[in-house]
């Protein structure tokens, strides 16, 4: 039925959301490694939100913006390489699909905080982490409590939480949720050319809060907050992997 | 007869979700965790309409679509892509193919009842008969 449809008549058909312009514009221009920084300064600088979130990446240890030693997005790209940009490229369908996922399948509001305004996690805690490889090497790390993945899978399932019978159902839902994110923000990679592959994704109850970064990559940690539950996520990527 | 249904994904998590959201209408569901035991369940139990996940372990959907559409037997049955990928490429590819409709994740259940109630007929199931009134209590009679 559709040989010969372009992808615009598709997505049309399908009735696909549209995708936010500057993400697709930030990945395409960081996908070209002869990219002009200048094109990708004037992207950033027009999103309030992609400045400052380029921003927090580039002040990993400031605990609020006056403790910024980085204060332009120029600044933040000649010392961080464009490969923080393109962190921000992946973190944005990934936080939207996130964002998305709460309002379609948990009628919940999920909003996105300040890394340092949030409640540290401790102890025990569910860990999940996908992995991608290709042209884009890294990994994605879901971290929630235990009683904020009880809930959202039963969220999910339209159960009540003391219904879920085993720790199962909670891991492959908190898998679905990995899965939901990184489809997105692959399909953005993979129109910008940079074609990668997704692996299975990996549910354990663990204590290692460590985010480990790729060497020459950037690390990108967010913080999402909604009703009695929290969730972080971390994006660790090295661009134009040449294996 | 109920239509009948078959749900192929990984995710048990996305197999509850679409089992449920066709528990009010007559419908048969099928269940299968990968393309190839989706190949399998689509000869057996031929089904009216599959709603098939792409990146799937053992068999991906793409190709449990391929084979399917190589199959004369099974070709015709309509097909609901249900997947978080969107991106050019696969939609190009998977549309090539042949597909009816393409429902990205996360969706809301009522997108996938309208989707697949524009492919295949969805009937409300018969409200249960009302249990029959309880009789009136009997006043205690007078000492």
């Amino acid at each position: 039925m559709s040989n010969g449809a372009n992808y615009q008549d598709l997505a049309r058909r399908y009735g696909f959301a549209p995708k936010l312009e500057s993400a697709s514009r930030l990945t395409q221009l960081v996908a070209r490694q002869d990219s002009d920084v200048d094109e990708i300064v004037k992207v950033i600088d027009k999103d309030p939100a992609l400045r400052k979130r380029l921003l927090r990446v580039a002040n990993p240890d400031a605990e609020n913006e006056v403790e910024y030693s980085v204060e332009t997005v120029e600044e933040a790209l000649m010392r961080h390489g464009v490969g923080c940009a393109m962190v921000l490229a992946m973190g944005t369908p990934l936080a939207m699909a996130l964002v998305k996922t709460f309002q379609t399948m948990l009628s919940s509001t999920l909003e996105s905080i300040d890394r340092n305004q949030a409640e540290a996690l401790e102890g025990e805690h569910l860990l999940g982490t996908i992995e991608f490889s290709g042209k884009v090497v890294g990994h994605v790390y879901l971290r929630m409590s235990l009683d904020s993945a009880r809930r959202i899978a039963a969220g999910i399932l339209g159960l009540p939480p003391e219904e879920l019978s085993s720790n199962d159902e909670i891991k492959d839902t908190a898998g679905e949720l990995l899965n939901i994110m990184t489809g997105n923000f692959k399909s953005n990679l993979c129109d910008a050319g940079l074609d990668c592959k997704l692996h299975p994704p990996r549910v354990s109850i663990s204590t290692d809060l460590q985010t480990p970064t790729p060497p020459g990559g950037g690390l990108e940690r967010m913080a999402f907050r909604s009703d009695k539950m929290q969730l972080f996520v971390d994006v660790a990527a090295n661009p134009w992997n040449d294996d | 007869m109920a239509t009948k249904i078959l749900s192929v994904d990984d995710s048990r998590t996305i197999r509850l979700i679409v089992g449920k959201a066709f528990r009010p209408y007559d419908v048969q569901m099928c269940e299968a965790a990968n393309g190839e035991e989706g190949l399998a369940a689509a000869a057996r139990e031929k089904p009216d309409l599959i709603i098939l996940d792409v990146t799937m372990p053992v068999m991906d959907g793409v190709t449990m679509l391929t084979k399917l559409k190589e199959d004369a037997a099974l070709k015709a049955i309509p097909v609901i892509m249900l997947t978080a990928e969107s991106g050019r490429d696969n939609v190009l590819q998977i549309a090539k193919i042949g597909v009816r409709d393409y429902l990205v994740k996360p969706f809301k259940e009522d997108q996938l009842i309208e989707k697949a109630g524009r492919i295949v007929s969805l009937q409300k199931k018969a409200a249960a008969p009302a249990a029959p009134a309880a009789p009136a209590p009997v006043a205690p009679a007078a000492a």
